[in-house]
């Protein structure tokens, strides 16, 4: 590991932070308890310029520590957070992201950045109050308190409520202390005893920040603590000369292989026990700073010495592998390793085939393990891209705040079901059409504020994104309570555009699915955010693209829900084997809920209906739709199907069971037929055809209504 | 005036050894020899520190810390508890009774009394 790779997790971990800084700041609003998310945006704050100290890149210290004084007055509740101070940090956010880049670039700092960096550093200085900061050369804090040109320990104490009850008296270790030295300095910290009622006198709410001046090490001082130290806080910084000392130190290690923690507690910089709780820290938080990090915030540890010690380390490690947290993989490899898994799956089917055919015992036991190794290997792989789709959704909270303030409309993002996960390539490919989806509900579906408090709405406008798994497949919501869409309008437009004959009598679906026609805008006024009627046609075909579906769900007055439904995945599925007049098809294996015989479940052939367990599904029959020759055989099997809240049977000749299914695309010819979703390469080498679950299921409910069964 | 131990362990030598290291520093030292005997022995007179031994007969060292830190002569008294490594389970109980300084047997007299200093000078 090289400084450069430790950067490059420094910018990964910094640009995380950053993310998380940016949501808690656009939610502190809707919060009744905000503390949670400024203890979030402080976190961040403090973390980049701790581990920025560690890197010597000083212009984002000095600027993360103007920003930290201004959150810490906002923590410690000296200075409420209002709307102005946010957009302030919003713009303290956007240049520590620039000021990223340029590390990221290892350019030096634009002029342009650096006027910017000055110009919020002059802006955050009438917030910071009478403590105006002393703006700080690199790691302030972390260097020794120097009293008259001498240097001494500095140990702070936060002692435990308990402490009384356990017989501890915080005396008692002052006491003790100033038979190991010389006590310099000595201030006792009255800030957490609570006031009235809730000072209870038999608990200790005693901190205590003391300068020693004393020869004896680490070790001793910590000793001295030794009976409380499971539940207080205590920190103990070595002086400077001390630095020098842990330096020769570190280096006069043998070469072997250590921990940044090993090789600090060998160069007697910190205890195994502070080790011990570093650790554990590391363990409960989420933000997952790294050991030295810990340590230099904590300020047990001065920087230097973690650098030293990180270098002492980065000798060793050169060529071993070491742990890293996040590793950073070109989407292509991934992308050639789901190809290959793919090709491995339909190898392994073609192996397991001939096992079967040569009814060979060992040879089937042993493919049929290897195909299960096959299968971990795929969801493994197929895992790789997973992402969640939470920091998608978080940009939303940024432009929604922004578009709402443009068009002069007050309007709330909710979001929900940021952990549900799918494929990255469709992650980044929804990112689009969601943008225009949210962009025409801010522009078109929520009202302007006139007409909502007329309507009796609130003010605000609500508006809610919210993805969830189901079937199969995954949904994504973006619902407003806007005015909902105008049929008339709508309808009156598409007569206009000559889409609909006039007097045509359509569902209120058919008519909502105008809207992603191409060139199809009611909108009265053409913003500069939406109404030019490009977008939702492109919208649909981007889902599309995706084997994705789209469907609107509006009430006029009340509001608009617009309903994606996407595959987890685009390259392999388990997939359920069909046959039908000798002919192999695949459903996918998500989609199905159960297979039963036709026999005794048939309501109504006429109607093509099955009764299930007293519930009444329309069926298809695979042989009429395809249009295949040849009689039914006498024993039908039906495949019960679910998409979206529908169930459909599917009537097939046998069943033949799950089959890890490698989906490849049809040919540009046959893309618009109806009804297949795909086709895969089975173990014998046959190609079989993917239904397409969505059409069929669509087919099937309509059929009620035209009796026949017709695909394209 | 020097501030008084009392000593609580089955063990004469131990309590001896313990004894004299106390006193050549210039604590005043009394002795019990289990909890019961301490507890008649103390009769709310006031002492500044204990040092008790965890496994002891009549009463161990843990009840006899239950019924100090119930008695509110005792409630803050510093209590130093002796324990065998192997009482692992005993400490956590009498960490919970209110005892968090623990020193494990065998130890050596200046241990003891550094452990000692840290919660009570002479």
């Amino acid at each position: 590991m090289d400084m450069d790779q430790v950067k490059q997790t420094f910018i990964i971990e910094a640009r995380e932070l950053l993310a998380s800084m940016e949501e808690a700041l656009l939610t502190l609003e809707d919060q009744t308890d905000p503390s949670e998310s400024i203890n979030a945006i402080f976190r961040a704050v403090h973390t980049i310029k701790g581990s920025a100290g560690l890197f010597g890149l000083d212009p984002i210290v000095r600027f993360a520590h103007s920003v930290e004084s201004v959150m810490d007055r906002v923590r410690s509740g000296r200075l409420p957070l209002g709307p102005e101070l946010i957009g302030l940090f919003l713009e303290c956010h956007d240049h520590l992201v620039a000021k990223l880049a340029t590390v990221l670039e290892n350019a030096p700092e634009h002029p342009d950045c650096q006027k910017e960096g000055e110009r919020l550093m002059t802006s955050l200085i009438p917030w910071l109050g009478a403590s105006i900061a002393t703006i700080p050369s690199v790691h302030p804090e972390v260097s020794p308190r120097r009293e008259g040109g001498k240097d001494y320990w500095h140990i702070s104490v936060r002692f435990p409520p308990s402490m009384f009850q356990n017989g501890m008296d915080p005396l008692s270790f002052v006491r003790y202390l100033r038979t190991l030295g010389q006590m310099v300095s000595l201030h006792s910290l009255l800030e957490r005893v609570p006031t009235g009622d809730a000072f209870d006198p038999e608990l200790c709410y005693l901190g205590l920040e003391m300068d020693l001046e004393t020869d004896v090490d680490r070790k001793t001082l910590e000793g001295v603590f030794e009976f409380i130290q499971d539940d207080s806080r205590i920190r103990i910084i070595p002086p400077h000369s001390k630095v020098e000392e842990y330096l020769s130190l570190i280096q006069a290690l043998p070469e072997e292989e250590h921990h940044l923690g090993e090789i600090l507690v060998a160069g007697g910089c910190i205890t195994p026990h502070d080790l011990e709780m570093a650790l554990q820290t590391q363990r409960t938080e989420d933000s997952q700073r790294m050991i030295g990090t810990i340590f230099v915030e904590d300020q047990s540890v001065p920087s230097p010495v973690v650098v030293a010690a990180l270098e002492k380390q980065k000798r060793f490690q050169d060529k071993a592998v070491n742990e890293m947290r996040v590793v950073k993989v070109a989407a292509e490899k991934l992308d050639n390793l789901v190809n290959l898994v793919g090709e491995l799956v339909i190898a392994g089917a073609s192996a397991q085939a001939l096992a079967n055919q040569a009814k060979e015992p060992r040879l089937v036991e042993a493919t049929a393990t290897f195909n299960k190794l096959v299968e971990e290997i795929r969801d493994n792989a197929l895992s790789l891209r997973m992402v969640q789709i939470g920091e998608t959704f978080s940009r939303f909270r940024r432009i929604v705040r922004d578009v709402s303030r443009d068009l002069g409309k007050e309007i709330e993002l909710e979001i929900q079901g940021a952990e549900t996960e799918l494929d990255k390539t469709i992650v980044e490919k929804i990112a689009d059409p969601l943008m225009h989806i949210v962009r025409n509900s801010m522009d078109h579906g929520i009202e302007p504020t006139e007409v909502r408090l007329a309507r009796g709405k609130p003010v605000t406008g609500s508006l809610s994104l919210n993805a969830y798994h189901e079937s199969g497949s995954i949904v994504i919501e973006v619902a407003d309570d806007g005015g909902g869409l105008d049929r008339s309008r709508i309808l009156a437009k598409a007569m206009e555009k000559g889409l609909v004959a006039a007097g045509a009598d359509l569902s209120d679906a058919e008519v909502h699915a105008m809207i992603f026609e191409p060139g199809f805008s009611t909108a009265e006024s053409v913003s500069n955010l939406s109404g030019r009627g490009v977008g939702m046609d492109v919208v649909r075909r981007n889902i599309d693209a995706l084997r994705g579906t789209v469907e609107i769900e509006s009430y006029e007055g009340s509001g608009t829900t617009i309903r994606i439904r996407l595959p987890l995945t685009l390259a392999i599925i388990d997939g359920f084997r069909v046959e039908v007049e000798g002919t192999c098809y695949v459903i996918p294996l998500d989609t199905v809920i159960e297979c039963l015989d036709l026999g005794p479940f048939l309501e109504s052939e006429e109607n093509h209906l099955i009764n299930l367990r007293g519930e009444v599904l329309p069926f298809l029959r695979l042989r009429e739709i395809f249009a295949l020759s040849g009689t039914k055989p006498s024993k039908e099997r039906v495949v019960v199907i679910q998409y979206g809240e529908v169930r459909a049977g599917i009537v097939v000749d046998k069943l033949l069971g799950e089959f890890q299914t490698v989906i490849k695309p049809l040919g540009e010819l046959f893309r618009n037929l109806k009804g297949l979703g795909g086709s895969t390469i089975l173990g014998t080498g046959e190609v079989a055809l993917i239904l397409d679950v969505p059409q069929l299921v669509n087919l099937a409910s309509q059929r009620t209504r035209t009796r026949t069964p017709i695909l394209s | 005036m020097a501030k008084t131990i009392l000593i609580i362990d089955d063990s004469v030598s131990l309590r001896q050894v313990v004894g004299i290291t106390l006193a050549s520093a210039g604590y005043d030292v009394a002795e019990a020899c289990d909890g019961q005997d301490a507890l008649a022995k103390l009769n709310g007179q006031k002492v500044h520190l204990m040092i008790c031994d965890v496994n002891m007969p009549h009463m161990d060292g843990i009840a006899f810390l239950k019924a100090i830190r119930a008695h509110p002569a005792y409630k803050f008294t510093p209590v130093i508890m002796l324990t065998t490594e192997a009482g692992e389970d005993k400490k956590k109980e009498g960490q919970a009774a209110g005892a968090k300084a623990w020193v494990v047997k065998p130890f050596k007299p200046e241990q003891l009394l550094v452990a000692v200093s840290k919660l009570i000078l002479p």
